[in-house]
């Protein structure tokens, strides 16, 4: 129980006068030891109840004279006034308090796991790289089957039986000569014009097949990108046009592309496709073999026996097609040495780095 | 191809251009370069280039050939050499007989006596090694230089060591041959012969035997030259795997009418270098004329392919300095190909000899081309891999690819459908002849490898196709396989099927149910081995595997994505959904016995509550009784009152209002938490 007679002069038991300031005082020293709602209400008990400081002086004051209420009574008035806002004013510091004390044990680390990130093939990422260019320009994707037969693979890529353009690819037989697994995704373009009319512009990235012992830089496995347009008027102008533009997306607005006659059955007149070697800049050196271009791949005019044995009326319409050879693009891109990396065995991915997805 | 810098000057005398220009030229018209050398020859300086020849230009596997293209570009003229000695033809009748006729074009031959073989003069010798071919004797070396410079190969026979009829025909007899360098090659039934009535004397269009081999003491001969069927020389070279540089020359469409100028010449340097006489008349085997009919050609279409305009006289000069013979009517050419042209039979092909001789780097390449707007026909399984590549990449999971190619035995291990191994017949590798009918087989390989590298994450999937045969159906699926390994022998199938079936569900499948597997792959732990199904369609597979690692944990799913694009064009879910009132969750007890489907008893649930008021519907705890299992299904009501749900919660449970609450297992759920695996008994 607090003591207060201090700061009250008696005079035959009754209250002469109040010493507001050091009441005050006294009050503030006693709420800045409270630390807990519990001692703050015990505090405001010796106050404010019953048998508190603010209620006894009241009752005092009862007894006094009217002269002497006058003198009294505001004062102890006014430091009920002041108590009552030092009371709420340490409440809310306590419930700050707590409510700190809340957070802080709340409070958690943000530990030091790292997430482990999940990732695309680097052919999935070129693949989809391309296909983004072509779909903004208003191309279709269509894969087919890989178990091609001889029909699709070659007669109506215009390689008839016997046709010395079928020693250019070394075929892997199901069951020779007419089931074999597809050796180019024209395949998907023979199947393509059988089965849609035109106009039509269409990309196959696709997986193909050819008899040949795999070492560091080739494999009976490998990746094709073909492309497909047949429309009413089209020319070399516009098959140079397309793959300019992706080669730039792709490589950046500097690169260096050349178009020089290459021999494919499937087309006629023939394209091949030559970037500039980005090492040595067209002066030759191992990567490019000497000859300072790169190639890309093939593309021409397609073949009007094609056209024709697709059904399509080759006078009214005209197409280009081009298949470009993923694997090396995917190793120039990725720093990989070994094109059997890109089937399994030694690629991997680092657990918490991903490609920039824009 | 090789070429020497000096000999395309000597065919075209009227060339200034230096030979990077040449070899750059010639790379831009069709032979792309693969070789550049400073050389030495007959004591100056020169140039040997190297071009690859496209495979339907066997005319410039030659010295002239090439020259010609040259000359053509620059529209200069070429001079030929010169046949002198010009031939003179004795009158005997050579004893040649031709059997195999549809597998010969031509055949030209003489029979020439006294002759004086020697060793080559230098600059021959010189010449040939130029070309990798080692000199021989004067009258081989010859028929080499004649091969290299005309592009027609030929063969000299020793007469002296003939006996009787000289014979092309398809071997019966022989089961074997020694080839001039003395190797001893096998030889089965059918391949192009030429022999005599004793011995077999050559591989046609391959190589000579020894048996008739031209030494220095060599005086009378039989030079021929012949032009065959271009696929029975390249057969019989493949399959007796040998090639030469005549089989590579023969094998393709050479022009029968080349052989002439080709043989004569021939004939002139013999004569000229090891004297002799011509004996015989000359021996020409030539059935098929083929009487070369005119293209009709309208220039125009130079323009129109190009992109680019190109005047009428312009192609006429190309097509010219080519050798084409082109008559002019009205706005019409009538073309006609040159000797050697075997390639030549369409109007596409002038507009390509017009359009690669105007030159390539003459179209503009920098326009984006105006192309309509078409149909897009991209199939729904295109999209469907792209956003299933996503989802398990976001999940942490890494995009693998294997070869489908597999070892034998694999496919045992790793099949569960009902259909046999496709096997190929030449595989590259022998031991992977086979292939793929699981994703499983290139998951597990490729992990072995990341943990013989020490890898210490494993989760990973693939697209790509499974193979088998019904019957004479050649089948091939697309498939999604996913992988997950764990270091430790903690139980964690259920985190893997969580994968899965957020998978499909993202995707937008909600009935989603496992039933034990019918087939179940040898490699599956028996027990832990499920088909997946969504509605009634078996769509994959997941399991457990056997132990592959002690203390480690393997699973495996798959897929099909061809089942699942279908079954996606039949199924719409609107998962957003306006909420009117607070959910009411509620939960019952049901035994099931242990043979049944908790599946199969949610889909009826399902059915009886309706659609329209189900928000979820979970199976919260389990419990094992003696032959039947407990279950709390909890199952939350959108857009009822407490009273609707309760009336439908106990219509759907069958479920009595009067039984106490104790009895019934019937409770209202105190706190519906986020987690949906809450309370769930292990």
């Amino acid at each position: 129980m607090l003591k207060f007679n201090y700061f009250m002069i008696y005079n035959n038991g009754k209250i002469t006068s109040i010493n507001k300031e050091d009441l005050v005082y006294n009050l503030k020293e006693n709420i800045s030891r409270v630390e807990s709602f519990e001692q703050l209400k015990k505090l405001y008990r010796e106050y404010f109840e019953k048998e508190g400081l603010i209620r006894k002086l009241f009752n005092e004051i009862k007894d006094l004279s009217k002269e002497e209420k006058r003198k009294i009574a505001p004062i102890v008035q006014e430091f009920q006034k002041i108590a009552i806002k030092l009371f709420e004013e340490k409440e809310i510091e306590l419930k700050n308090t707590q409510f700190r004390k809340e957070l802080t044990k709340g409070a958690e680390n943000l530990g030091y796991n790292i997430s482990k990130v999940g990732h695309l093939h680097p052919i999935t990422q070129t693949i989809r790289a391309l296909n983004k260019i072509f779909i903004e320009m208003g191309y279709s994707i269509l894969d087919g089957p890989e178990i091609e037969t001889d029909e699709y693979c070659f007669r109506r890529l215009n390689v008839p039986k016997n046709h010395p353009a079928m020693d250019m690819q070394d075929t892997i037989y199901i069951n020779e000569p007419n089931i074999l697994l597809r050796t180019q995704t024209s395949s998907i373009e023979a199947r393509l014009l059988e089965k849609y009319s035109p106009p039509l512009k269409v990309v196959c990235p696709g997986r193909v097949y050819r008899n040949e012992k795999p070492n560091k830089s080739n494999h009976f496995i490998f990746h094709h990108y073909q492309g497909v347009v047949v429309a009413r008027e089209i020319s070399l102008k516009d098959l140079f046009g397309t793959i300019t533009y992706l080669f730039k997306n792709i490589y950046g607005s500097n690169v260096k592309i050349r178009f020089r006659n290459k021999y494919y059955p499937e087309v006629e007149p023939g394209i091949g496709p030559d970037m500039e070697c980005f090492n040595c800049k067209g002066r030759g050196c191992p990567i490019c073999k000497g000859v300072g271009w790169i190639e890309m791949g093939g593309a021409g005019i397609i073949h009007p026996n094609i056209l024709k044995m697709a059904g399509i009326d080759n006078k009214k319409w005209r197409g280009f097609a081009f298949g470009l050879g993923l694997d090396r693009w995917v190793m120039a891109k990725y720093n990989i040495t070994d094109i059997r990396t890109l089937l399994g065995g030694n690629l991997g991915y680092k657990y918490y780095e991903n490609e920039n997805i824009i | 191809m090789k070429i020497l810098y000096s000999q395309i000057k000597e065919l075209v005398p009227g060339l200034k251009k230096d030979p990077k220009k040449v070899s750059e030229i010639l790379t831009l018209i069709g032979f792309m370069r693969d070789g550049f050398d400073k050389v030495r020859y007959q004591n100056r300086n020169d140039y040997l280039l190297s071009f690859e020849i496209r495979q339907n230009r066997p005319d410039c596997l030659s010295v002239i050939g090439l020259a010609k293209e040259v000359a053509a570009y620059y529209g200069l003229k070429v001079k030929m050499p010169r046949i002198f000695p010009a031939p003179s033809y004795g009158t005997k009748k050579l004893d040649i007989k031709v059997n195999a006729k549809n597998c010969v074009k031509r055949i030209l031959a003489v029979e020439i006596k006294n002759l004086t073989n020697k060793e080559s003069p230098k600059w021959l010798k010189e010449f040939l090694s130029l070309y990798e071919i080692n000199s021989i004797n004067l009258l081989v070396d010859l028929s080499n230089y004649v091969m290299i410079l005309t592009g027609y190969p030929s063969h000299l026979l020793d007469l002296d060591k003939i006996n009787g009829t000289l014979c092309w025909s398809l071997n019966n007899d022989f089961k074997e041959i020694t080839t001039l360098d003395g190797s001893k090659v096998k030889l089965k039934k059918g391949e192009l012969i030429i022999k005599d009535n004793k011995n077999i004397l050559a591989l046609a269009g391959i190589v000579g035997g020894k048996i008739a081999a031209i030494d220095f003491n060599s005086k009378s001969i039989i030079a021929e030259m012949a032009v065959y069927d271009s696929f029975v020389v390249r057969k019989n070279s493949r399959d007796l795997k040998i090639t030469t540089e005549a089989s590579n020359r023969l094998g393709k469409d050479l022009d029968p009418r080349g052989s002439e100028f080709a043989f004569k010449l021939l004939i002139s340097l013999i004569i000229k270098n090891c004297k002799g006489k011509i004996e015989s008349e000359l021996f020409d085997f030539y059935l098929d004329k083929n009487i070369i009919k005119p293209i009709k050609f309208d220039p125009r279409l130079s323009g129109l392919y190009a992109g680019v305009d190109i005047l009428k006289s312009k192609s006429l000069k190309i097509l010219k300095n080519l050798g084409f013979e082109v008559k002019p009517l009205k706005d019409i050419f009538f073309v006609k190909p040159p000797v050697g042209r075997t390639d030549i039979s369409l109007t596409e092909d002038l507009i390509e000899e017009i359009l690669r001789m105007y030159g390539y780097d003459k179209i503009p390449k920098d326009k984006i081309p105006k192309l309509e707007i078409v149909k897009n026909i991209t199939p729904k399984n295109i999209y469907l891999a792209e956003k299933i590549r996503d989802i398990l990449s976001y999940s942490g999971f890494d995009e693998i690819l294997s070869c489908p190619l597999t070892k034998k035995g694999d496919n045992l291990k790793f099949n569960y459908l009902n259909w046999e191994i496709i096997s190929t017949q030449n595989s590259v590798n022998e031991e992977y002849p086979d292939l793929r009918q699981s994703m499983a087989v290139g998951l597990v390989n490729q992990l072995n490898e990341y943990l013989k590298k020490g890898v210490r994450y494993v989760r990973i999937f693939e697209i790509g196709k499974i193979f088998g045969k019904k019957g004479n159906n050649y089948k091939e699926e697309e498939m999604l396989g996913v992988l997950m390994h764990i270091f430790s022998d903690d139980k964690s199938l259920p985190l893997f099927k969580e994968v899965i079936e957020r998978l499909l569900r993202t995707i937008g499948f909600n009935e989603i149910y496992y039933l034990d597997s019918e087939i179940k792959p040898e490699i599956a732990n028996p027990y832990s081995c499920w088909d997946i199904k969504i509605k009634e369609e078996t769509v994959g597979i997941i399991y457990k595997l056997k132990p592959l690692y002690l203390k480690q944990n393997t699973y495996f799913s798959e897929i099909n994505l061809g089942k699942i694009v279908k079954l996606l064009e039949k199924t719409y879910y609107n998962p957003a959904v306006e909420l009117s009132s607070k959910l009411v969750v509620l939960d019952a007890n049901v035994e099931i016995k242990n043979d049944k489907s908790i599946d199969d008893y949610l889909k009826k649930i399902r059915k009886k509550i309706k659609e329209k008021n189900i928000w979820t519907i979970e199976v919260v705890d389990r419990f094992l009784l003696k032959e039947k299992i407990r279950y709390t299904i909890r199952v939350s009501y959108k857009n009822l009152s407490d009273k609707e749900a309760k009336k439908i919660h106990l219509e759907a449970f069958g479920l009595s209002q009067r039984s106490s609450e104790a009895e019934q297992g019937f409770r209202k759920a105190q706190v519906v938490g986020s987690n949906p695996t809450a309370g769930l008994s292990k």
